[in-house]
């Protein structure tokens, strides 16, 4: 049992902030008038979602009586279960459009990627802080590292399940870099998105960031090697995505990548999504068209409203008064949870916390970032507030784990 | 590594880690106020389109009255199916054209059609579907983007009056037409001819906006701000006409299987009772969406159906020309009404020229009456051999044979009353003489005129001296209901003497009462005054004429009937313009005889068919 003194009420507080947020946009987005348009089973979404919150306090509350050395104890089998459930996923999983990634567990249909999050978590921190002369540093240990991630990453891919598999991909550099992997290598490990991302912008943009990202290399790290692999890795992203941009890829292909930047290239197809999220949310202006009252949302222009475009929901119906709230409840979540990170002393509570905080903001960024279309539309739940059980609840626990962790800095303690 | 350094590491770490988030959230909150604070603007129109949609709403056509208040021409409504091409996905036109009934190659036809006009406007796929087909489309919108409906209005004719050559028909505006006018839009239909035509501007009125609230798929929600925003359309005015349709309708049956116009007219004001070309076509099968193979058919049928011979037609009067050439021969000083010449059976100038009837002695009213020719070549031998062709040619215009008379109908045209520039430009200069005019004064040879301007001509008669402008419509009724009534002109034709009138007149009503009318023309009840006329025809069968006017001491109809091809004017045009007038003045018909002769008459087969 925790000490309810030691425990975080200010995250809870901003938790329930956001889900609520969240609770109301699904609710505008089909409860309103838009619900005519909507057929039944995505009218009771509003329901569901409110009976997986539920269910999802309960969860969190219920962890916080184990032992956090369970976590630690329990992460490898725990893996090793989640990734076996993968592997049935593929088989015998309910394919809902064009992903096989859900399982059927009596009445409750259970994404298995979005569980096996927290496994992978727990068992990258635990292998690499169990003993104590392991640490990322060691390029065998890294790999292995690289190793735990790749595994459901490529399951996740084999269930065609793309968005979730990058927000793994994200959140690695950061695992990697916190068990104190070089800066250099940690910054030649996300130079790729980051070059490949200026690159489609811009191919001059993608050279500037190579130029960049070798010079800040050198300038941390300085060994030839590794700038010399950077410089060269760097421009191969960058003539690799042209050629792959000009070349390879059909219009259409490239018109879906490029459509963030310039969504009126194709404005009813590829662009279509850009240009009504872009809509919603700038007609929003400061506050709002008022609740079930926004256009966008109500007349159905905006796709998937209740789950990868929720922010564009709260973005037009409350403005920018309401869309900045959002932004700061996740920032102080988020800051609040790497400060519990740092003030842990014990290295695996640490990584799981740090982990969990880049997973959340990896997920907030793609998505803020697909609907404000600073990056390219990828399907990813926005965390506590899209509609999503099995995305809630993982998030929850992930949440809860952390919490308990924090609560329990003083029992659990390498000394121990 | 030891703890310290290892701390340490932490500590570098978290502050990276600390920054990366705070440039994120920074990054984004930067975005958010760039969209929703700075380009604001730009994006609230943009959702408003989204959700708003503008759409024309087509005001109602004016109406068509008769002079008694019946609606000869009023609109029925057909249902349009519509695409907006830019939101269609092609990948639908199986389900379309299923749901329309329509072969799938026909859609993609109609569709590249639209897009051609505007990618991105609302244009009409399919008019005139069935209202099943309509509620077809109209539940399946939502799974049609860009297939929109329309309900529209055709012309409608409710009564059994034709009068096609009278209302005319209307048809899509042509690239030329929308282009050159702000009021006109692509697919809007436009009077072509008759009064739809001349009175475009008034009977289309002025078209409304409405706004619509639209979801993405394009299903209707709703008006906007209770429609606040929306301009109502503007009804067109209402037209009344001078016809009386049971005249008209009349006369139409009267000239079933004969070629040939009918133009009976008020001789108190011109007002048009009855107007009837026939051939006649049928125009409600030219309303809505037209019957491209009528259409084709009346084109291509020698009767030329489309040609109206009340106002186009040019055809020598023959000797319903006489009561005119005695009035001028009055003026001129050639004769008095006590004049009196002999007619042996023909007249010689150069060589002889016929005449039909008794010989004997004639003043002006007997030569009228019997149509003695030799009173007329007489007059017309002085005219020509004393030089006063032109007088002669002035004065027959000022009756309103020759010149147009500015109907309000399109087409009208002039007819032939040479003077001697005319005959220098036919013949060559003074390569002419009096053996060529001797013809003109019995109505023959060169000189030609429509059933409207002879119409014309008797009306002046008939009122006593007065010009009149034939008009059909007397007033144009706006929406507000307020009456802007049409000015025609009705002017006194100075030279016209009341006597000499009287003379002509009572030789008109000696026709009817005892000469080449009486079988046919003459009423008990009414006293008809007339002429009759046959135009021969180097062609064929001759034309005959008859124009009349009742009663004789009240003129309240002057009637001009030409029926083609059908031999003496006395026993083809004369009972029809008799029934015509019964019609009109006593709103029954009591000789059973008389009509059923006109409904069995035909005009003869031609063996060319002529125009003009």
């Amino acid at each position: 049992m925790i000490n309810s003194k030691e425990f975080s009420w200010s995250v809870i507080a901003i938790w329930v902030a956001i889900f609520s947020i969240g609770l109301a946009a699904i609710y505008s987005a089909t409860q309103g008038p838009v619900s005519q348009f909507l057929p039944e089973y995505i009218q009771n979404n509003f329901f569901k979602q409110a009976i997986w919150i539920g269910l999802s306090i309960v969860v969190l509350i219920g962890l916080q009586f184990i032992s956090p050395r369970t976590f630690q104890g329990g992460a490898y089998l725990f893996y090793a279960l989640c990734i076996l459930l993968m592997v049935i996923t593929l088989f015998f999983g309910v394919e809902v459009s064009g992903s096989r990634s859900w399982l059927r567990i009596g009445p409750l249909n259970l994404q298995v990627g979005e569980i096996t999050k927290i496994a992978t978590i727990l068992a990258a921190a635990n292998y690499l802080t169990s003993r104590r002369d392991i640490s990322a540093e060691n390029l065998k240990t890294a790999l292995t590292t690289v190793g735990f991630f790749i595994l459901p990453v490529i399951l996740l891919l084999m269930q065609n399940e793309a968005g979730i598999a990058i927000v793994y991909l994200a959140i690695l550099p950061v695992v990697l870099f916190w068990s104190g992997l070089p800066y250099g290598i940690s910054l030649l490990m996300i130079a790729p998105a980051l070059i490949g991302y200026f690159t489609v912008l811009d191919w001059m943009w993608g050279a500037i960031m190579v130029a960049i990202v070798t010079i800040g290399i050198f300038l941390l790290q300085r060994r030839t090697w590794l700038t010399a692999t950077s410089l060269v890795m760097g421009l191969l992203i960058v003539v690799g995505t042209e050629v792959a941009l000009e070349q390879v890829l059909q219009p259409h292909q490239r018109a879906r990548i490029e459509s963030f930047a310039n969504p009126t290239l194709d404005p009813l197809g590829a662009g279509w999504n850009v240009l009504q999220a872009k809509t919603a949310i700038g007609s929003g202006g400061l506050q709002g068209k008022g609740f079930m009252e926004g256009t966008q949302t109500q007349l159905r222009f905006l796709p998937e409203q209740w789950t990868d475009f929720i922010f564009c929901v709260v973005g037009e119906e409350f403005g920018f008064i309401g869309s900045s709230l959002v932004l700061i409840l996740f920032s102080l979540l988020l800051l609040k949870m790497l400060s519990m990170a740092i003030n842990h002393k014990h290295p695996f509570a640490q990584l799981v916390i740090v982990s969990v905080t880049f997973l959340f903001f990896a997920q907030f960024i793609i998505n803020i970032g697909s609907a404000t279309a600073l990056l390219p539309i990828i399907g990813i739940p926005l965390p506590f507030m899209s509609y999503g059980g099995s995305a809630f609840l993982t998030n929850t626990i992930m949440l809860a784990l952390c919490l308990n962790l924090d609560a329990n800095k003083r029992s659990f303690s390498i000394y121990r | 590594m030891s703890i310290n350094r290892q701390s340490h590491r932490v500590r570098t770490s978290a502050k990276v880690l600390r920054a990366v988030l705070v440039i994120g959230l920074l990054i984004l909150l930067a975005r958010i106020f760039q969209l929703q604070i700075i380009e604001y603007e730009t994006y609230t129109p943009l959702s408003m389109q989204n959700s708003l949609r503008m759409e024309v709403v087509n005001p109602a056509r004016g109406l068509i009255y008769d002079k008694n208040g019946i609606i000869l021409v009023e609109n029925q409504p057909i249902y349009s199916i519509t695409i907006t091409p830019s939101r269609f996905n092609e990948e639908k036109i199986p389900h379309l054209s299923q749901l329309l009934q329509v072969e799938e190659d026909l859609v993609r036809e109609r569709m590249n059609e639209a897009q051609q006009y505007s990618w991105h406007r609302t244009s009409r796929l399919f008019t005139e579907v069935s209202f099943e087909t309509f509620s077809a489309i109209q539940e399946n919108l939502w799974q049609l983007p860009g297939i929109g409906h329309q309900v529209e209005s055709k012309r409608n004719y409710p009564t059994n009056v034709k009068a096609s050559h009278v209302m005319g028909y209307l048809r899509e505006a042509t690239r030329e037409e929308y282009l050159a006018s702000e009021k006109i839009l692509l697919g809007d239909k436009i009077g072509k001819s008759g009064l739809e035509m001349i009175y475009d501007d008034y009977l289309r009125g002025e078209v409304g906006t409405e706004y619509i609230r639209v979801n993405a798929f394009g299903q209707e929600l709703g008006s906007y701000e209770d429609g606040m925003l929306d301009m109502a359309p503007k009804k067109g005015a209402d037209l009344i006409t001078t016809l009386d349709a049971e005249v008209q309708q009349l006369s139409e049956e009267l000239m079933v299987n004969k070629r040939g116009g009918i133009v009976a007219m008020d001789p108190q004001t011109g007002g048009v009772l009855s107007m009837v070309s026939s051939p006649q076509y049928d125009l409600s099968k030219l309303a809505g969406r037209m019957d491209s193979e009528y259409w084709q058919q009346i084109n291509q049928d020698p009767h030329t159906p489309l040609y109206n011979r009340a106002i186009s037609s040019r055809q020598p009067p023959g000797s319903t020309f006489k009561p005119f050439m005695g009035l001028v021969g009055l003026e001129l000083g050639l004769i008095t009404p006590q004049t009196e010449i002999y007619n042996p059976g023909y007249y010689t100038r150069g060589r002889r020229y016929g005449d039909l009837a008794d010989p004997g002695n004639y003043n002006l009213e007997d030569a009228i009456t019997y149509s003695s020719n030799t009173y007329f070549f007489w007059i017309m031998d002085r005219i020509a051999s004393r030089g006063m062709l032109d007088s002669w040619s002035e004065l027959i215009k000022d009756f309103g044979i020759g010149p147009k008379n500015n109907i309000d109908l399109p087409y009208e045209v002039s007819g032939i009353v040479p003077d001697s520039t005319y005959m220098n430009e036919q013949f060559g200069d003074r390569y002419w003489g009096v053996g060529d005019l001797m013809s003109l004064g019995i109505g023959q040879g060169m000189v030609s005129a429509s059933p409207l301007q002879m119409a014309v001509a008797t009306s002046t008669i008939a009122n006593g001296g007065y010009r009149v402008q034939p008009h059909v419509v007397s007033a144009i009724k706006d929406r507000s209901g307020e009456f802007q009534y049409t000015n025609p002109v009705f002017e006194k034709i100075e030279w016209l003497n009341p006597n000499q009138l009287e003379n002509v007149k009572r030789g008109m009503r000696g026709v009817v009462s005892t000469g080449g009318g009486r079988y046919y023309a003459n009423l008990d009840s009414i006293e008809v005054a007339g002429k009759t006329g046959t135009a021969q025809n180097p062609y064929g069968e001759d034309h005959g004429w008859f124009i009349a006017f009742a009663p004789m001491d009240n003129p309240q109809i002057a009637v001009a009937v030409l029926v083609e091809n059908a031999g003496y004017g006395s026993i083809s045009a004369a009972p029809i313009a008799s029934l015509v007038i019964e019609k009109y003045l006593t709103r029954e018909l009591n000789r059973q005889r008389v009509l059923d002769y006109v409904l069995d008459f035909r005009s003869k087969e031609t063996q060319t068919a002529e125009v003009n």
